[in-house]
């Protein structure tokens, strides 16, 4: 195998030199050379290339931001290379269009679906593949037999918006399989999944290169593509920093390339992308409480939650957290962690239930309510949720408490500018000056602004975390850990919910699991039983209470 | 595709640097496209331009009388403006201000007639009627907003509704004698209200008595600075800012999501229905059909040319104003449909909105 | 109240429903396809004049039609362009257009035909289907319409039956829910889009003629008086269903029918009244007071890659 070892500073990566020892030389279905990519200012890829050839899986390893999907899109022709070329077969290929590249025979499979919920999965299906008069019988009958075929299981004539996230998915892989294509792309087709979805998804990539078609993975956790993956790239801030045709074999030096630098950092990200054991702990640090303060602080007590449709979300929810530890709620996403963060932020009325702070109701409070009661919460979804990203970068530090700079009506914006440096300088958010804007913040900053802002709440008694890492770099990842035990060591309790495992077995003192809105079990990290551990949260990750 | 380097030409850089050079690129743009499209439709309706032109120039500010007159149409479209870009700040898009007005004109009748307000001192005989009309415009108004919060109605179809139904409204107020249509003499007379009485007029500007503007004039300029500051620097301007850009994220933040929409919409309706009050009360002194005529668009199209800026909605408002007035003599004098600058308004607007695309600052996306 | 009396007012119902119906089947197709045309007064103002002069010039009310309808095409085409291609804000143009098209039909008609002009202007045909027509007392007032009214029935259900049943109503319903997923299936979002918005254009022509030279063979400046918007209350009535869309028109044609009718049998209600009453229930069913409205999802929002 083939790596470069990516050293100290960020994008000292080295242009991997590297040669297929395949035996006897094959034409790759797909060749790109030189592929650079801007977005404005932002460089997505710089001189990329890449070799994809039929019958293999070809795995595209990097962490979040990598340049992974833009590839992706570049081969799909979403996006159009600002250089570089591509050869589909040795003939040149230039996409302007996913029709063109549809025509050339490539498909793929994004990772925010794109269906149309109120029809049945045949409508979805039959979009731009059939003409005139439709016989939907006759298509319904094809569409059977086909899905019978490649082992998979999907009712044509079953309402989109009824399925879950798994079968949502497969018609997305369906409707890309009917093509025949020659190549598909699957991008992050993982993170949505259950371990024994993630099985059949796999099982259906082998029967679609068994069939001659090319696969091209993208992923940014390891542990599942050790079973498949024929070939592996690893790309790293738009760079190529090493390949492999022998990837499960290549395993930890494709994850050292990945990671940008050694330290603590390194450990708990190698923990997140091996799946592997990893000696806990020198890394974690105990509580400084020699047991976690007798106050509870957050008491939830038979929570439920029922959708719009009627379906129930969260079902009867029962846990305590209390001040000075840190609770985690591990699950694939979608199991009702979502909801449960929403009602604790005060943004969703719970069905049934009640939850408590410092031993107020704040069942029906509303989000300000909460935040009085010390509640602070980092949602999930940060632009949607956690912040106005047009707005500055002040304004955004003290979106939940402008009423404390406001006198007589009027904003005391120096006062406002002159706090948001300070908590810049605490939290350390980087930004040209308080007053840009907050889109203009890379995802760390941002993530580092909310919490500075929920950090610093008068009278923090609660931190609601809900997936704080995701989508952020390694250094990044590291600091949100450091401010989330800095404020359990100061007494606040806080509760975790995460789908990265690994980041919960290293930092959590308890650790819940949830599956289809329920709690299945609780677990105490302990680092002699790491691997049993794991086994049993995988087992109630995927809903067996054995 | 060769990556673009800085070696560009100069205008192009400037149009791609500078949000303000494409604003007044794209502003000029659309200008030059309605006046071009006027003389061409001046000529093509077989006028001499100069007559046009002349008539035009006579009726804008051709006597102080017509300098007066031009201003007071200006003071209802800087009302209706600011009160549009109030709205707006939220995204929220005020299309009621012609029926806004009507409410107001519609109030404001009533009580001046009917209130017992004519012997109130102080000023208070025309104040009260002009306050009621505020209320009324602001009722108008929330009741739209209401709507959004409770039902996620779009405001834009229901304040348009509303429109119609205000109009409908007072046509059916100054058509019904139980109403407030003046006892008719006979057949012939249009339907109207009685004049209201000298008190609730408002007072002339006592040191410009000959262009007759009015004490609308201070009044416009005060609210519309103090739209201005509400904007900029309270915090119901960052409300209104914030629940326009993310409202969900306003609501997790603990701001009073119902009372800044509605509360929006209430205030750019108070601002129409003062409006109404000013036309009134200023220029007609009795309600007819047709009160509104267009004045309610007209101080739409003014909130969109400023571009959320007061300073533009005033000098918009000008325009309109001179423009108006210009138009209705090129009608009487020189024979020119005034429908003419109904044809270059919708221009302004086509254009304005078409060039949107170079218009939003660069990175802000949807 | 008798059987006549009934089936005057239901005839006249159907009169006064027929633009409302042709625009609407138009544009509850444009909307389905995610682009909001509040233009279609001004369309069909547009249409209503082109018909009425198109019949003049030619001394056929077919022809002027055809001319009606087809003459839109550059308005619907200007919508297009700035909804779809330069993304701009759906209201504001449509409103832009509807200002337009009035102060341009004002002048147009001023040029052509002067101030007040008695000009003859040839209106469309009356027609009944055969049998329904002759019903003994009934049979005359309901069905005796405008040719055009039939040729709008016909219209709607050939759409209905697309929307339902062919690869066409297919996209054209997944382009106004998940633009994406259209986009990634090889189809053009443009084209369908465009194709929408047209189609809206030609039918709201074809209730402004039926207007002008269906209804009254005559031209009057302003005449829709916010039909357009009325239609468009009756999509949002019809909460997006054909079916429904088509049951709302009627409901404000019946509205509008009243101000005729109840006179007649002494019952006297301000004409104002009964004119604001569809917009009133369109307010009504715009607040959500008669059901849940489920729009399509992508309404009003440009698709960009």
């Amino acid at each position: 195998m083939d790596a470069t070892s990516a050293s100290a500073g960020a994008a000292a990566a080295v242009k991997a030199d590297a040669p297929m020892t395949d035996g006897k030389p094959r034409t790759a279905v797909l060749r790109m050379e030189g592929i650079v990519k801007r977005f404005g200012a932002f460089q997505a890829l710089s001189d990329v290339s890449l070799e994809l050839f039929a019958g293999e899986v070809h795995c595209l390893l990097g962490e979040n931001g990598a340049g992974k999907s833009t590839l992706c899109n570049v081969m799909f022709g979403v996006h159009q290379p600002d250089a570089g070329s591509m050869w589909l077969d040795g003939a040149p290929y230039e996409p302007h269009s996913p029709r063109d590249a549809l025509t050339h025979g490539i498909a793929m499979v994004h990772q925010h679906f794109s269906l149309v919920e109120d029809v049945s999965v045949l409508d979805n299906l039959l979009l731009g593949q059939v003409r005139g008069w439709l016989d939907r019988k006759r298509e319904a009958q094809r569409v059977r037999a086909l899905v019978a075929e490649l082992g998979l299981a999907l009712d044509p004539d079953a309402r989109v918006a009824e399925l879950s996230v798994g079968e949502k998915q497969r018609v997305e892989i369906v409707k890309c399989l009917i093509r025949e294509p020659r190549l598909l792309v699957l991008d992050e087709p993982t993170a949505v999944l259950l371990p024994a979805e993630i099985d059949a998804l796999l099982d259906t990539c082998a029967r679609v290169v068994a069939r001659g078609c090319a696969v091209v993975l993208v992923t940014h956790k390891l542990a599942e593509i050790r079973r498949i993956a024929n070939r592996a790239t690893v790309l790293q801030s738009g760079r190529v920093v090493a390949r492999s045709s022998t990837p499960s074999a290549d395993v930890d030096a494709l994850v050292r390339a990945m990671i940008q630098r050694p330290g603590n950092a390194e450990q708990e990200a190698v923990s997140t992308t091996t799946a592997t054991a990893t000696p806990r702990s020198t890394t974690r640090s105990a509580s400084p409480y020699a047991r976690p303060l007798a106050d509870e602080a957050l008491q939830i007590d038979g929570l439920t939650v029922r959708d719009a449709d009627g379906v129930t979300r969260l079902e009867d929810c029962t846990l305590v957290v209390n001040r000075g530890e840190i609770v985690g709620i591990a699950g694939v996403e979608g199991n009702g962690q979502s909801e449960l963060g929403a009602v604790l932020a005060g943004m969703q009325k719970a069905s049934a239930g009640r939850f408590f702070v410092q031993g107020a109701d704040c069942t029906q409070a509303a989000p300000q309510t909460l935040t009085k009661a010390g509640v602070g919460v980092v949602p999930e979804d940060r632009h949607a949720v956690g912040c106005v990203p047009d707005m500055s970068l002040t304004e955004n530090l003290f979106l939940n408490r402008l009423d404390d700079y406001a006198r007589h009506g009027f904003m005391q914006r120096r006062a406002m500018r002159r706090d948001a440096r300070a908590l810049m300088q605490r939290f350390d958010v980087r930004a040209a000056s308080p007053d840009v804007a907050f889109r203009g913040l890379s995802g760390g900053n941002q993530q580092k602004a909310v919490l500075a802002r929920e950090l610093t709440l008068d009278g923090l008694a609660v931190l609601i975390a809900a997936q704080p890492t995701r989508g952020l770099d390694v250094g990044a990842v590291a600091a949100v850990y450091d401010h989330i035990r800095a404020a359990r060591d100061e007494g606040v309790g806080v509760l975790l919910i995460s789908s990265e495992l690994d980041e919960l077995m290293a930092v959590a003192d308890r650790v819940l699991v949830m599956y289809r809105g329920r709690i299945m079990g609780t677990c105490v990290p302990d680092a002699s039983q790491l691997n049993l551990q794991r086994e049993r949260i995988g087992a109630w990750m995927a809903g067996q209470t054995a | 595709m060769t990556p673009t380097t800085s070696s560009s030409s100069f205008p192009r850089a400037a149009w791609r640097g500078s949000r303000r050079v494409r604003t007044a690129a794209v502003l000029g743009g659309a200008a030059l496209v309605a006046i071009a499209a006027a003389l061409a439709l001046i000529a093509i309706v077989h006028v001499p331009l100069g007559d046009a032109l002349a008539a035009f120039a006579d009726g804008a500010w051709g006597s102080p009388y017509a300098i007066g007159a031009s201003i007071n149409r200006s003071l209802v479209f800087a009302l209706v403006g600011s009160g549009f870009v109030l709205a707006n700040r939220a995204q929220l898009t005020n299309v009621g201000g012609e029926g806004q007005i009507a409410m107001g004109g519609i109030v404001a009748t009533a009580v001046s007639l009917y209130g017992h307000v004519a012997h109130l001192p102080f000023g208070l005989a025309f104040i009260v009627p002009m306050l009621a009309a505020a209320l009324a415009g602001a009722a108008w108004g929330a009741l739209p907003g209401w709507l959004k919060v409770r039902a996620g109605t779009n405001e834009v179809i229901s304040t348009l509704l509303l429109t119609f139904i205000a109009v409908w409204f007072l046509y059916w107020c100054v058509q019904s004698e139980a109403l407030l249509r003046q006892p008719m003499s006979n057949a012939a007379t249009l339907p109207e209200s009685l004049e209201i009485p000298d008190s609730t007029k408002l007072p002339l500007l006592a040191s410009a008595i000959s262009t007759g503007l009015h004490i609308g004039l201070p009044i416009t300029l005060v609210l519309c600075v103090a739209v201005a500051l509400v904007l900029t620097y309270s915090r119901f301007g960052m409300h209104l800012r914030a629940v326009g850009l993310n409202a969900l994220a306003a609501r997790r933040a603990g701001m009073p999501i119902t009372s800044t929409i509605v509360g929006a919409l209430a205030l750019a309706g108070a601002l129409g229905g003062l409006a109404g009050a000013l036309m009134l009360q200023g220029e007609q002194y009795s309600l007819k059909a047709g009160f509104s005529s267009g004045y309610g668009f007209d101080g739409l199209v003014v909130g969109l040319l400023a571009r959320s800026s007061i300073t533009g909605v005033c000098a918009a408002a000008l325009l309109f104003g001179f423009m108006r007035s210009g138009g209705i003599n090129m009608e009487m004098v020189a024979s020119v449909p005034s429908a003419l600058v109904l044809v270059a308004q919708g221009i302004v607007i086509v254009a304005l909105a078409g060039g949107s695309l170079w218009l939003e600052p660069k990175g802000a996306r949807s | 109240m008798n059987a006549e009396f009934a089936a005057v007012f239901v005839g006249s119902s159907i009169r006064f429903a027929a633009p409302l119906m042709l625009a609407s089947t138009g544009e509850l197709i444009s909307e389905r396809a995610g682009v909001l045309n509040m233009s279609v007064e001004g369309m069909m103002l547009s249409g209503a004049f082109l018909g009425a002069a198109g019949a003049w010039a030619t001394g056929n009310a077919a022809l002027g039609l055809a001319i009606g309808m087809l003459g839109v095409l550059p308005i619907a085409l200007l919508q297009a362009f700035l909804s779809v291609t330069l993304r701009a804000n759906q209201i504001v143009t449509g409103i832009g257009i509807n200002i337009l098209a009035l102060g341009a039909t004002t002048l147009a008609y001023r040029e052509l035909f002067g101030e007040r002009s008695s000009a003859v202007i040839p209106g469309l045909a009356r027609w009944s289907p055969p049998g329904l027509g002759a019903i003994p007392v009934i049979g005359e007032p309901v069905f005796h319409q405008v040719w055009l009214v039939y040729l709008g029935v016909a219209i709607l259900l050939a759409t209905s039956l697309v929307m339902r049943r062919t690869a066409l109503g297919v996209a054209l319903h997944a382009v106004g829910a998940a633009p994406r997923s259209v986009d990634q299936s090889g189809l053009s979002v443009t084209r369908l889009r465009y194709g929408a918005v047209l189609f809206s254009g030609v039918m709201s022509g074809a209730a402004g003629c039926f207007i002008s030279i269906g209804d009254i063979h005559t031209f009057t400046e302003g005449m829709t008086s916010g039909a357009g918007y009325l239609a468009i209350a009756a999509i949002i009535f019809g909460n997006w269903k054909i079916g429904r869309t088509v049951g709302a028109c009627l409901l404000f044609g019946a509205a509008s029918a009243l101000q005729f009718q109840l006179p007649l049998i002494g019952v006297h209600v301000p004409t104002a009244l009964l004119v604001m009453l569809p917009y009133l229930l369109a307010l009504i069913a715009v607040a959500g007071l008669i059901g849940r409205q489920t729009a399509p999802l992508a309404l009003t929002q440009p698709f960009r890659r």
